[in-house]
């Protein structure tokens, strides 16, 4: 067992974990923060990506002791009470069907928005290569990213 | 169809793109899938089978049992002492099967042993541990090896691998092969996918000691059928099962199967005493987790020189793996659109099922209508060619015409509504046809090759269920239908209960826009918890989400019961307000005299009157404003093999897709896709288009990219998202989708099938434009998938994909 400690969406976490422990397993059953999906064994869904240090991860190719004493974000921590305009956009596009995908491919979408606020479909195409959808067939999310780039703008934020 | 503008008391609602505000959780992450439930639970591991064909001659489970943290080991055997065999559907000949393997392995994957654990690590441990001696028989991978005549049985009671051999006609196909000028046949190969969903499959199983009763939370897609085979096989009473299904992620059809699971988690749970939990892993999901069965179809078209097709056979044989309860399903479904959009006189069936050693199979996506519109729309591009005809010119004279509706193919399906014409027209003018063609011509003598190709393709929805049976007597099930709760609350909000489950299609939010707009208030007022829980919700044998009937029966119980509910609201407010009921109207939340809209009484002092201060009501009513309705779609035809309806409304779609292939690395590029597509009357465009694009996703993916590719000894090679490779948002076109809308006369609102339809169209529209494409070559595509591997060799020296 080895001792770990993390933030996640801003909180302390401390725990005993073997070293065989998934951090995706560590978030969803430790910290119970269940936004966090499992959707493949092999790091190719991306429904488990979270930010690690602000950079999106992918939680199942992790082991929860690599992550210690890193700030973690989830799905749970990106608007606190309301809603980000991300999750507004992908409200407003239709961008979500079974939502089993929608937490990961909400926090890609993050990450790229910040790293470049004004992408071109292609490059949030590229964003997300790493998430599968398997409902939506891409287009509405591909949409509603593109339009939380604009909002985002608009408004000024990040 | 009901009148709309009696039915709805405002028009603001219903078919605009209502935002899905009900389903909010799944944007912040506050879902509930099954594996989110936080509960005390033991967790399970299997031990499947390495072998895909073998007897089983010895299991050592005690090192397992003994390890620490190790709560229970139970194998096939103890199964098989506490439960009864599955009861099949549609195949004619004997044969037992449990829900895991006893005596014998019939495929790689099959559960053998299964674990549970104080936690998944430590299951997966004990697997580890166990020790299985088999006996390796012959495995029998392809058709062709089950087929053989020194084949050995993979189920000996049955005397044969082939566990249905149908042959059905209908109309005159006799006089329509004399009266043809020619013929064209072709064979083609189909291969196996699955839309897998996103979410596995995951169950929770408590078992409440005292009457020996379970309570299950699964994500099951058809809890209707779920909850009878589960209390059959555990032999229990119906009141011994409770089934909660909470969200979903992603069905298909392919949570359809999960409730062999149910059985076994209920027996870890009372062997145990504890609440158990399994989550399917995606590499059981795809080993064993069911897939669309693989296929060789012969077609034969008999033509008129004009190009009019007169008649139509089809020898269609499903590698139906080893799961008896869907084995034969796929053949016998395909009369729902087997003279797809044309009007052909006769038809000839010889449907073919057979078991082998590859992995189970169930109802994926649009459940043999891809395969049967894929060789269908195939063949009249071939056969376009013969006679010298554009595609597009063919379509047009062989299309079962509006003026024709309710039209009644050969073996009695109905196609109740639907423009075929029109929407070919439509996609010709989105996609360029014409342009395009010269277009390609000049790219030709630049050394690209880019084609067109269409397909027009019906969808089907509502299963008339029972049609499975129609060679063996009377079905346990037949037609279908759903039931709905409606009740408005104490504060005057609305409050529905459905008996089917939601797989991400939205119903709360659609089932709000209706309710709103019957009773003039605003979707935000309707709520509709979309987990089923088989305790409270309303039930019937049908009840679930499957085969698009959701717009039909499900909305269909929703309007009854909300009718009924509006009834008792009005009768309430004409005695409260002393004005007759026939002069009052619903107006923002109140009930109100149509001559003075000042005398009125709001939905919540109605509800008050209802629940609280009852003494108020009249003379006679009860107290209490919810009401329970069940609707049945009235369509359905008893079963009979001579004049049958397999589903109940019939959608249809044009696809015509744009593609470039690159002949030396094989590569093939969609430049340009259109979709157009009539469900009737649309609810929630915004709805219908994620639907309408995703479906086209699955079959772009079941084209281009994905399959379950088996060795020879039936091992299963694509195990994960590396060798299963599914479409990404990279690679994928910009869809245009465009509605033409026919409403349906035989349901409520006009609505149809929204949720297969790409996934049946998409198929041979892209063949075809490959085909297109490939014509310098002489190129035919008679197999699918379409790799880059097989175009090249196409190209360079078979001449054949
Ligand atoms: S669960 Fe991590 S990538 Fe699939
Ligand atoms: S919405 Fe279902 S997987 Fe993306």
């Amino acid at each position: 067992m080895h001792r770990i400690a993390v933030r996640i969406n801003g909180k302390a976490y401390g725990h005993e974990v073997e070293p065989r422990l998934l951090l995706v397993h560590y978030i969803r059953e430790k910290a119970r923060l269940t936004g966090t999906h499992v959707g493949c064994d092999t790091g190719n869904c991306g429904a488990c990506t979270t930010l690690l240090n602000g950079q999106p991860v992918k939680s199942c190719l992790m082991l929860a002791v690599q992550a210690n004493g890193a700030e973690l974000t989830t799905i749970e921590g990106l608007a606190g009470n309301g809603l980000h305009q991300i999750q507004e956009a992908f409200l407003d596009k239709f961008a979500v069907q079974c939502g089993y995908c929608t937490p990961g491919m909400i926090l890609s979408a993050y990450a790229l928005l910040k790293a470049n606020p004004k992408p071109e479909e292609g490059e949030i195409r590229e964003a997300i290569e790493g998430n599968l959808c398997m409902c939506t067939g891409y287009q509405q999310i591909v949409d509603a990213i593109g339009h939380a780039a604009r909002t985002m703008r608009m408004s000024g934020s990040r | 169809m009901l009148n709309l503008d009696e039915l709805f008391v405002t028009r603001k609602w219903v078919g605009k793109p209502v935002r899905r505000d009900q389903d909010i959780r799944f944007i912040r992450g506050e879902a509930t899938y099954v594996d989110d439930l936080e509960m005390e639970c033991g967790h399970v591991a299997f031990l499947r089978s390495i072998y895909a064909h073998a007897r089983i001659k010895r299991i050592d489970t005690s090192k397992a049992a003994a390890l620490s943290g190790v709560l229970a080991v139970v194998t096939g055997e103890d199964v098989a002492r506490e439960t009864r065999p599955i009861v099949p559907r549609a195949i004619t000949r004997p044969a037992t099967q449990y829900v895991m393997a006893v005596e014998k392995v019939r495929y790689v994957g099959e559960p053998l042993v299964a674990v549970v654990a104080e936690d998944r690590y430590l299951a997966e441990d004990a697997l580890e541990l166990i020790d299985v001696e088999y006996e390796p028989l012959r495995p029998l991978v392809e058709i062709e090896d089950a087929l053989r005549e020194d084949a050995p049985l993979i189920f000996e009671e049955a005397g044969s691998n082939e566990l249905l051999h149908e042959k059905l006609e209908h109309g005159n196909i006799e006089a329509a092969y004399r009266e043809a000028d020619l013929f064209v046949k072709e064979r083609f190969r189909l291969h196996r996918y699955s839309s897998t969903p996103l979410e596995n499959w995951a169950i929770i199983a408590k078992h409440e000691k005292g009457d020996d009763a379970f309570v299950v939370w699964a994500n099951d897609q058809q809890p209707g059928r779920s909850t009878t085979n589960v209390c059959n096989m555990l032999g229990i009473p119906n009141s011994g099962l409770r089934l909660i299904v909470p969200d979903s992620g992603g069905g298909f059809g392919i949570k359809l199967a999960i409730w062999p699971y149910i059985v076994i988690l209920c027996l870890l749970a009372r062997r145990t005493d504890r609440a158990v939990k399994w989550v399917q892993t995606r590499r059981e999901h795809l080993l064993a987790g069911t897939h669309a069965p693989d296929a060789r179809v012969e077609i034969e078209l008999a033509l008129r020189r004009d190009g009019r097709i007169l008649g139509l056979s089809i020898k269609d044989i499903q590698n139906d793996g080893s799961f008896i309860h869907t084995a034969g399903i796929y053949g016998l479904i395909k009369f729902a659109t087997m003279v797809g959009c044309y009007d052909i006189g006769a038809t000839r069936a010889e449907l073919v099922s057979v078991v082998t050693n590859k992995g189970p199979t169930v109802q994926n996506r649009g459940v043999g209508k891809p395969t049967m519109i894929f060789v269908l729309e195939r063949m009249v591009d071939i056969a376009a060619r013969r006679v010298g005809l554009d595609p597009a010119e063919m379509r047009f004279r062989n299309f079962v015409q509006p003026g024709q509706m309710p039209y009644s193919t050969p073996s009695g399906e109905i196609y109740e509504s639907g423009n075929y014409p029109e929407c070919l027209r439509k996609a010709l003018s989105l996609s360029g046809y014409e342009e395009f063609r010269k277009r390609k011509e000049e790219m030709r003598e630049q050394g690209r090759y880019l084609g067109i190709g269409m397909s027009a393709s019906i969808e089907p929805g509502t299963s008339n269920l029972g049609y499975y049976y129609t060679h063996r007597g009377l079905p346990e099930y037949m037609g279908n239908a759903e039931g709905a709760i409606v009740g408005v609350d104490y504060d005057g909000n609305v409050n529905v209960l459905l008996g089917s489950v939601d797989e991400g299609q939205g119903h709360a939010t659609t089932t709000a826009q209706v309710v709103a707009d019957m009773l003039g208030i605003d979707p935000g007022r309707v709520s509709m918890s979309t987990h089923l829980d088989s305790l409270i919700s309303p039930f019937l044998g049908h009840s679930g989400c499957y085969s698009n009937k959701f717009n039909d029966v499900d909305l269909g119980a929703v309007i009854m019961a909300t009718k009924k509910v509006r009834d008792k609201m009005l009768r309430i407010a004409s005695h409260a307000l002393g004005v007759e009921a026939g002069e009052l109207t619903f107006r923002n939340g109140e009930i109100c005299w149509a001559k003075d809209e000042r005398r009125s009484i709001a939905f919540k002092e109605i509800a008050t009157v209802a629940y609280k201060k009852i003494l108020l009501l009249p003379e006679g009513m009860e107290p209490g404003l919810k009401e329970i309705a069940y609707y049945k779609n009235p369509a359905a035809k008893p079963p009979s093999k001579a004049n049958f309806n397999v589903q109940l409304t019939h959608s249809n779609s044009v696809h015509m897709a744009t593609v470039e292939v690159d002949v030396d690395t094989g590569a093939v590029t969609i430049v340009k896709y259109v979709i157009v597509h009539d469900c009737g009357t649309q609810i929630n465009p915004g709805i219908v288009e994620g639907m309408a694009i995703g479906s086209t996703v699955h079959g772009i993916g079941a084209v281009l990219y994905e399959e379950f590719v088996y060795d020879e000894n039936g091992q299963l090679l694509s195990t994960s998202f590396m060798d299963y490779l599914k479409p990404l948002a990279v690679g994928l076109p910009r869809f245009e989708v465009a509605h033409v809308e026919s409403p349906c006369p035989t349901t409520l609102l006009g609505t149809k099938a929204v949720g297969e339809g790409g996934a049946i169209g998409s198929l041979a529209a892209l063949a075809n434009a490959v085909e297109d494409a490939l014509a310098p070559f002489g190129v035919k595509v008679t197999s699918l998938p379409i790799t880059p591997e097989k175009v090249v060799r196409a190209v360079r020296e078979t001449g054949e994909i």
